[in-house]
């Protein structure tokens, strides 16, 4: 049987490990220790602004989790072109994560799509909570509004080539008060390939709820407080405790 | 002993490389034939699209050479993913495209019988251990997997499938052919179960 995955998701500014609280910077923690034995699966965002910090930096933090962490490892962040794709998986990205520049250019997931199978391709997808219960999809790091509706993008994505979908909860993120269970739900709905859910994980319960009642296929989380070796081992014993298949060797 | 990774311009190659290394063998990461036909034993990693892989194969010189070392000197080659899809004969990923056709055997989208099961089949799941392999030795049965692919393989001779993968149907993970070994998921992102998958194929295969 397929197990449900607990990922771990890593954020970069110019190659230097940076916490996300609504969207915005907090430096408080750095990369010490990734548990590259009990996690699923690995994540590597770099959101180094635009014109800002130096792209090796970033190249050489897919470069090292790729030579020493034997596990699947997604690489995003700034991907535009097919040249950004190649360059990423030639370091040892499994997946790349495109957001912006698939807003931006809709056509970038079948390239990627037809040079490189469609499970190369994650589409991640930034949506916000207004007042009135909707949901819309934001772009540039949550900061462009662009008056899509999560699902409508996810299905559009999935006929496009998009692999997977991941979905993040701005309002969520960094808040540690669970996973936004409605949006997770509406989305993973809309598409038939696999959703991750991403924004808001404070606790094992949280992860337990977002898989049962959202139906997605893996838990992401960002919090530093759950890469270590015990923690994630406890979340998946507490998982597998629910019913959840999970991968516990 | 040399280990001939061969680089058609798809694969994963620094996770493959490194996981050689990282059970202790030295290997070189080519396109090129005069080198791979050096190597004792050939890796065909793949993370990509069938007709991609095969026009790469086909641009590089590489399928000559590579069907003489396999089929006539007899080198042991293990294919991983999309390296174990190119084996076959053909398939209809993205339209109808000819494989190296090692093995007969045809590539077709997955289509699991439960409509609940998403494809691609991405993630950890379990292997099958049909038929003694020199591949499992100290690969426990309950050792999980990481599989990632939206096509699977249908094999003429079910003697070849040594393992399956059950995902709303039983499909092939693991094919053998006298000196051609092949895995449908991906032992170097299988932490230690694939490590030592990958080290029995280096040591014993």
């Amino acid at each position: 049987m397929l197990r449900k995955r607990v990922i771990t998701v890593l954020t970069f500014n110019d190659g230097v490990l940076f916490r996300t609280k609504l969207f915005r910077p907090d430096y408080r923690y750095t990369l010490n220790f990734v548990d590259s034995w009990s996690v699923d699966e690995v994540v590597v965002l770099d959101i180094t602004r635009p014109g800002e910090g130096d792209g090796p930096n970033f190249e050489e933090v897919i470069r090292s989790f790729a030579s020493r962490c034997f596990v699947p490892l997604s690489a995003g962040g700034g991907i535009r072109t097919l040249d950004d794709v190649r360059r990423f998986m030639a370091l040892g990205a499994d997946k790349v994560v495109v957001n912006s520049g698939a807003l931006e250019r809709p056509g970038l997931i079948g390239e990627i799509a037809e040079a490189y199978g469609v499970q190369c391709v994650v589409l991640s997808i930034d949506a916000k909570r207004h007042d009135d219960g909707s949901y819309e999809v934001f772009g540039n790091c949550g900061s462009r509004p662009t008056g899509r509706s999560p699902e409508d993008w996810a299905r559009e994505g999935e006929s496009l080539g998009a692999g997977e979908i991941l979905i993040t909860a701005i309002d969520r993120d960094g808040w540690l008060q669970g996973y936004d269970i409605e949006l997770c739900r509406n989305v993973s709905d809309a598409v038939s390939v696999p959703v991750l859910a991403l924004g808001g994980c404070g606790s094992w319960k949280h992860m337990s709820e977002v898989i049962s009642d959202a139906g997605v296929s893996a838990a992401c989380t960002q919090n530093i407080y759950h890469f270590t070796e015990a923690s994630i081992r406890a979340a998946k014993k507490y998982l597998g405790s629910k019913g959840l298949p999970v991968r516990m060797s | 002993m040399s280990i001939g990774i061969i680089d058609y311009g798809l694969g994963n190659l620094t996770s493959v490389e490194g996981a050689v290394r990282r059970v202790g063998f030295d290997c070189v990461v080519t396109s090129d034939p005069s080198v791979l036909a050096k190597a004792d034993k050939l890796i065909l990693p793949g993370v990509g699209a069938f007709g991609d892989g095969m026009r790469n194969l086909i641009e590089r010189g590489l399928v000559e050479p590579l069907t003489d070392f396999v089929l006539n000197k007899a080198v042991p080659i293990l294919g991983i993913c999309l390296g174990f899809q190119l084996i076959a004969r053909e398939s209809e990923e993205f339209g109808h495209h000819e494989g190296l056709g090692w093995v007969d055997a045809t590539v077709q989208r997955l289509q699991p019988d439960d409509p609940e099961l998403r494809v691609p089949h991405v993630g950890w799941n379990d292997l099958i251990q049909c038929t003694a392999s020199p591949l499992y030795e100290d690969v426990p049965d309950d050792a999980l997997f990481y599989y990632v692919h939206s096509y699977r393989l249908s094999v003429g001779d079910d003697g070849l499938v040594v393992g399956e993968a059950d995902y709303g149907g039983r499909f092939p993970a693991v094919i053998r052919k006298d000196n051609i070994h092949a895995v449908q998921f991906h032992p170097e992102k299988s932490q230690k179960h694939g490590l030592k998958m990958l080290e029995n194929f280096l040591v014993q295969a």
